[in-house]
């Protein structure tokens, strides 16, 4: 059973399309031979300029079935789908690698693929030549790559080493390298293809705020991405893909829901404040799951909205199949529309307040008490992991709640627990000179 | 400034013009990645080799020892030739091996490209126009080693040999005709490239390299058939004697190679997106 959720998108008219994706599909061979073979006649098809068959020929099957949307001039949009669902195939049908078997594409400008970093680079040669090898490939002439390449050194960080032949970098020096000389080539289009984990914190950081600025400019991104966060904080709009199918379109929020949907199966979820996770078998389990996520107040009961300032234990419920020892709850806290992988905003480890806990079997209730919610309005995700020192026992990647606003927080960007007084003034009693 | 790119199923045979109109613009567009991407391979092939450029000119001079020895021996028995035997042999080697590198050139760059070609969409023309560049850069250094083997076996030099370059081009053209036709089919299956190594070397026995254009027979009907004699003994004879033995097969021979490389450019701009997506990336 296939469902197509497709949201019109109320956008203004006025930004125009830049890539048009009408009726796509594509059909791929799984058997070496056989696709070589069907290669081969496919080319002959061309050359005589007949017109290939739309039907499946043995052990062909559809890597991408009608697939249709739109991407405006500024935007972003994410592609979401479980490994295999055709996600880098639409990549490359975009840049014009290959040629879709029904329908139609059109672009409108430059296409740059982050899809795989340094392409054209010679290990033997060194830095500096293979920028200009890397840049020249990716569509930009000598004096364009000369007018950015201090700035690609600088973001790649790599001043001393850029004389130096590309076979003595490290991995990550040579994918640092790549990704500079990538995302300096400023396309109308740059479609990323899950490469941002390149680098340490603080050049991930670095690649964000790029990617920032360039949406600034108005490039259009495609972004390819498992992580949920990643694509919420920086995605318009998303469409999520299984086994080449249109699953869902429209605004990133309800796509990225399905999509979590399918990956918890069925997860029941009445409010975003509250999470019921299906139970595991007791083969499934590994040793303790989460069975709840939920917020309640001191006295107990459930709260379905959050302030800050109010005194709130958020609560994760658990089952134990086993006695565990040392159990420690690590949570994550990230703001959504902040800088992607590196905006946290909290981070607890009950490690560092001495919470470790012994879990007899059977369902059992972790609290985390804070006297005051110090986050300010706005949604958040959190990612949840009870572990035991290395060893994780359950983990929960985005669990979703917002924090409400009542208007004094507009201008905060967190909660201060505080009281005002007013203090009189003193009298000095002077005991030399007292009447 | 962005213009539109409409990709569909259909074959772009059926819109000539638009095809044509983006043969063109690749073409220009890919002057400068040409050029990049040759000054890379040939900086790259140099720099791990000790002997270097000396590599152009090893293979000429000990093929012309070997077959000087043979033929002084009585091994093999070779008729006279223009030129002293071992200036004629290492003269038509370097031609010859101009000639092998051109058809081999193709085949060799896209499937080296083809980590590139997998996951960026740029003018391939760039990596066919690269190589034809090496080739020509390799010749140049060859050029060193002929001139001074004319020098030291004092050949007289005829002024045709300012029209030499111009026969050389039609040879090396002709190898990139014949590359180019097989480089996507090259990509799919590696027979290509083994087939091709097997039929040159027994190609360098039917072109007259190590002795002269046979007259009669079937070895000489061959040998006048095969289209690199005219190209190659013209190059020769331009350089050397000044008279051109067959002018109408060196005509033919060029017009085949013109008209085939233009339709083999068409084929190969059709075919490449059909290897790649067969291709891992």
């Amino acid at each position: 059973m296939v469902l197509v959720d497709q949201e019109i998108l109320s956008q203004p008219d006025e930004t125009e399309v830049v890539i048009s994706v009408e009726n796509v599909s594509k059909k791929f061979c799984r058997d070496l031979r056989r696709s070589l073979l069907y290669g081969v006649r496919d080319i002959a098809t061309e050359l005589s300029g007949g017109k290939r068959k739309e039907t499946l020929r043995t052990k062909e099957f559809w890597a991408l079935k009608d697939i249709n949307f739109e991407l405006r001039r500024g935007q972003a949009l994410g592609l979401v789908g479980a490994n295999g669902a055709g996600k880098s195939t639409l990549l490359r049908i975009i840049s014009g690698l290959i040629k879709p078997d029904i329908g139609t594409v059109k672009i409108k400008g430059r296409v740059a693929p982050l899809i795989a970093l340094g392409a054209g680079f010679n290990p033997l040669l060194t830095g500096r030549e293979n920028i200009y090898a890397n840049m020249s490939i990716l569509g930009l002439s000598t004096q364009e790559i000369e007018a950015r390449f201090q700035e690609v050194i600088d973001f790649a960080e790599i001043w001393d080493a850029i004389d130096a032949p590309v076979q003595n970098y490290s991995s990550g020096m040579a994918a640092r390298l790549g990704f500079a000389c990538a995302i300096h080539t400023e396309p109308e289009i740059l479609l990323i293809d899950e490469v941002l984990a390149v680098g340490d914190i603080k050049f991930k950081a670095k690649c964000y705020r790029k990617l920032h600025q360039l949406r600034q400019q108005g490039t259009s991104f495609v972004l390819v991405n498992h992580n949920p966060q990643a694509i919420l904080s920086v995605c318009d709009s998303a469409i999520y893909l299984v086994k080449g199918k249109l699953i869902a379109a429209g605004a990133t929020e309800t796509v990225i829901e399905k999509y979590e949907e399918d990956l918890f199966l069925d997860s029941k979820k009445a409010t975003s404040q509250i999470m019921h996770l299906p139970e595991k078998s007791a083969s499934e389990s590994f040793g303790l799951d989460i069975t709840h996520l939920l917020f309640k107040d001191t006295k107990g009961e459930i709260i379905k909205s959050l302030r800050s300032g109010e005194s709130v234990n958020f609560c994760v419920g658990c089952k134990a199949h086993q006695k565990c020892d040392n159990v420690t709850l690590h949570l994550k806290i990230t703001e959504l529309g902040g800088e992607g992988g590196t905006g946290s905003v909290l981070f607890f480890n009950s490690e560092h307040d001495g919470g470790f806990f012994e879990v007899l079997p059977g369902k059992h209730e972790i609290h985390l008490q804070m006297p005051y919610l110090g986050l300010a309005p706005g949604t958040y995700t959190m990612s949840i992991k009870l572990k035991q020192d290395i060893y994780t026992f359950d983990v929960f990647e985005s669990f979703r709640f917002t924090v409400g606003s009542d208007g004094k927080m507009s201008q905060c960007k967190f909660y201060q627990p505080r009281a005002w007084q007013l203090a009189s003034p003193v009298e000095f009693i002077d005991r030399n000179n007292s009447r | 400034m962005p213009f539109e790119v409409v990709y569909t199923p259909e074959s772009l045979l059926r819109h000539p013009i638009q095809l044509f109109k983006q043969m063109g613009r690749d073409l220009l567009a890919s002057r400068e990645l040409a050029w990049r991407l040759m000054v890379r391979d040939i900086s790259a092939q140099y720099r791990q080799s000790f002997l270097g450029i000396l590599w152009a000119f090893l293979p000429p001079i000990v093929m012309a020892a070997g077959f000087s020895l043979a033929n002084d021996a009585g091994a093999i028995a070779i008729g006279a030739t223009d030129l002293p035997y071992p200036a004629y042999v290492m003269f038509s080697t370097a031609l010859w091996q101009t000639f092998t590198e051109a058809l081999n050139g193709p085949v060799q760059a896209v499937t080296t490209a083809k980590p590139m070609l997998a996951k960026v969409n740029f003018p391939r023309e760039a990596i066919i126009l690269a190589k034809l560049g090496e080739v020509f850069f390799n010749f140049a250094i060859k050029l060193i080693l002929i001139v001074g083997l004319f020098i030291w076996f004092r050949v007289a030099v005829s002024w045709t040999v300012i029209l030499a370059p111009v026969a050389l081009i039609h040879l090396i053209l002709f190898g990139t005709f014949i590359g180019v036709l097989l480089a996507p089919l090259g990509m799919l299956y590696q027979d290509v490239s083994k087939a091709l190594t097997m039929v040159t070397g027994f190609w360098l026995f039917l072109t007259p390299v190590v002795f002269p254009v046979p007259s009669a027979g079937t070895f000489g009907l061959l040998v006048r058939l095969n289209p690199v004699t005219p190209l190659l003994v013209t190059t020769r004879e331009l350089a050397t004697t000044g008279v051109i033995s067959d002018p109408a097969g060196f005509w033919i021979a060029s017009i085949i190679t013109i008209v085939g490389l233009l339709l083999t450019w068409v084929a190969f701009r059709l075919a490449m997106p059909f290897v790649i997506e067969r291709v891992s990336s």
